[in-house]
C-alpha cells in the first residue's frame, strides 16, 4: 500500500488515505483526537525523536499565545507510513477544514444560539458530503431545500 | 501465524523511551542541586508565594545558592514579586538562564514565557472543549521542562513554589521521587487549617514525603509605628497543637506588614530594605530553622 493522500487535521482528526499499486484498493485510517491529543501533552515526538529535544520545548511551542518569536513545533521524521504522516500534519498550523463567507456566517449567527451549534454542524456535514470547502449563501440555500426548511 | 502482540508496537515513535530520556534529563539536571523543597498549602491565599521569595531572600543572606521555580502555571507570582517580570529566557546550550533576582537568587517562572500580564495560559489544540482531559498532563509536561531545561548551576536550595490544592504535592513528588521535603504554610483561619491538616495527612501518609515543618503566616498585624502586634484571628485554632497533632516542626510564624505586600508588589527584597521589621526578624527566623533542618 501506498500513501495517496491526507484530509486535515481538521478539529483535531486527521484521515490518511492508503491505495493498492496494483488492485487500486483504498484504505484509511483516522486519528483520535483526544487520543492524539494525549500523546502530544506528553512532550513526546509523534513517529520518534531522531535529534535532542530543545529546552523548554513542549512549553514554548504548545503555548497558545505564546511571546513573540517563539518556534512552532517542528516535525519528526519516521520510517513508519502512518506516524511519520501525523507527526508532520500535526506539526503545521491546523487549517479550518471550511471557509465559512461573511454572508453566510452572518446567516448562522441570526440563528438562536439554542440551535445555532446543531445548524452550523449540519450545514457542515452537507459541504462535506458534497465535497464543498467554501460555504456561501448559495450552499445555504442548497442546505435550506435539502432540509426542506 | 503472528498474533497481535507480535505486529503491535507505537509505530516507531518509541514513547517509553522518549519519556525515559526525559526524566534522565530531569535527573542530570537537578544533580547539581543539593536540596528541593516545596513550598505547599492546599489553601490559597495563606501566603505560599510570600514565604517561598522572603525565605529564598533570606537563605540568600545566609551565603546559600537558592533557586526559585514558579509551579503555579496559571497564577504565577514570582517574577513579579523577585523583580525579574521583564527577563526573556534565551535558549543556548541546551538550556535556558534564569533570571537572578536580589541576593542571587535563581527564578524561573511562566511569566516569563506570557506575552503580556493579561494573557492566560492556554495550550495549543483544535478545541479547548474537553480541555480537562489533557491539560494536567500537558501542564506536567511543562513543569518538568521548567525544571529540566532551566541552568541552575549549582544550587543549595531550590525552592518549589506549589499552587494551592492537595493535589499539586502528590503531581510533584511523583516528578521528583528526590524530594528533600515539603514546608507547609497555613494561616490561623479555622478554614485554612481544616485543609491544610488534609493535605498534611496527603503529604505525608499517601505521597510519603517528608514535611519538614509548618510555618503560620498572618499571625498578627504589627503596628507600624510601636511595633505592637495584634491577633488578626483571635478566636483562632492554635497552629502549634496543629502542628503536634501531625508530629511536626513548627518554624515559626510571620505577622501581616501592609510594607511587605507593597514592596513585593513593586519587585522589591523586603528583608533587605527592612531587616529589622517583625516580619522580617520573623522570616529570619524560619531562615535559620530550615537552613538547620536542611543541613545546609
Amino acid at each position: 500500500m501506498g500513501l495517496s493522500e491526507t484530509h486535515g487535521p481538521f478539529d483535531g482528526t486527521l484521515s490518511i488515505v492508503y491505495e493498492c499499486p496494483v488492485c487500486s484498493h483504498r484504505i484509511a485510517m483516522l486519528t483520535n483526537r483526544a487520543e492524539t491529543q494525549m500523546v502530544r501533552s506528553l512532550g513526546v515526538k509523534i513517529g520518534g525523536r531522531q535529534t535532542e529535544a530543545e529546552p523548554m520545548e513542549t512549553l514554548r511551542s504548545s503555548l497558545a499565545v505564546p511571546r513573540d518569536g517563539e518556534p512552532e513545533q517542528a516535525a519528526s521524521r519516521s520510517k513508519c507510513p502512518f506516524t511519520g504522516v501525523v507527526s508532520e500534519a500535526f506539526a503545521a498550523p491546523e487549517t479550518p477544514e471550511f471557509e465559512w463567507m461573511p454572508e453566510a456566517k452572518a446567516r448562522i449567527e441570526a440563528i438562536p444560539p439554542f440551535i445555532r451549534e446543531m445548524v452550523q454542524q449540519n450545514v457542515e456535514e452537507y459541504a462535506r458530503q458534497h465535497g464543498y470547502r467554501r460555504i456561501d449563501e448559495a450552499v445555504m440555500d442548497e442546505v435550506k431545500g435539502a432540509l426542506g426548511m | 501465524m503472528k498474533t497481535y502482540h507480535d505486529i503491535a508496537s507505537d509505530g516507531g515513535s518509541r514513547i517509553l523511551e522518549q519519556v525515559s530520556a526525559q526524566q534522565e534529563r530531569l535527573t542530570a539536571r537537578l544533580s547539581s542541586v543539593r536540596r528541593i523543597v516545596a513550598i505547599a498549602s492546599g489553601k490559597g491565599g495563606v501566603g505560599k508565594s510570600t514565604l517561598t521569595a522572603m525565605l529564598a531572600a533570606a537563605l540568600g543572606q545566609q551565603s546559600c545558592r537558592v533557586g526559585i521555580l514558579d509551579a503555579d502555571l496559571n497564577g504565577p507570582s514570582m517574577a513579579h514579586m523577585m523583580g525579574v517580570r521583564r527577563h526573556v529566557p534565551i535558549p543556548a546550550n541546551g538550556s535556558v538562564s534564569p533570571a537572578l533576582a536580589a541576593n542571587d537568587v535563581a527564578v524561573m517562572s511562566m511569566d516569563m514565557f506570557l506575552p503580556a500580564d493579561s494573557t492566560p495560559l492556554l495550550w495549543r489544540a483544535p478545541s479547548q472543549q474537553n480541555a480537562f482531559t489533557w491539560r494536567s498532563m500537558v501542564e506536567m509536561s511543562a513543569l518538568r521542562e521548567l525544571l529540566s531545561d532551566t541552568d541552575w548551576g549549582k544550587l543549595d536550595v531550590l525552592l518549589i513554589d506549589l499552587p494551592p490544592g492537595s493535589d499539586r504535592i502528590q503531581n510533584l513528588a511523583d516528578l521528583l521521587p528526590d524530594l528533600s521535603g515539603v514546608i507547609i504554610v497555613t494561616t490561623p483561619a479555622a478554614v485554612a487549617q481544616m485543609v491544610v491538616s488534609r493535605s498534611i495527612t496527603l503529604a505525608t501518609d499517601v505521597a510519603g514525603l517528608a514535611v519538614i515543618g509548618l510555618v503560620e503566616n498572618m499571625t498578627s498585624f504589627a503596628c507600624p509605628v510601636c511595633s505592637h502586634q495584634q491577633r488578626l484571628f483571635p478566636a483562632a485554632p492554635d497552629t502549634r497543637s496543629l502542628a503536634e497533632e501531625h508530629d511536626l516542626a513548627y518554624l515559626g510564624s510571620i505577622p501581616f506588614d501592609s510594607q511587605l505586600a507593597r514592596q513585593l508588589d513593586h519587585g522589591r527584597c523586603f528583608v533587605s530594605t527592612s531587616p529589622d521589621s517583625p516580619a522580617s526578624r520573623a522570616i529570619f527566623s524560619v531562615a535559620r530553622s530550615v537552613h538547620t533542618r536542611l543541613n545546609l
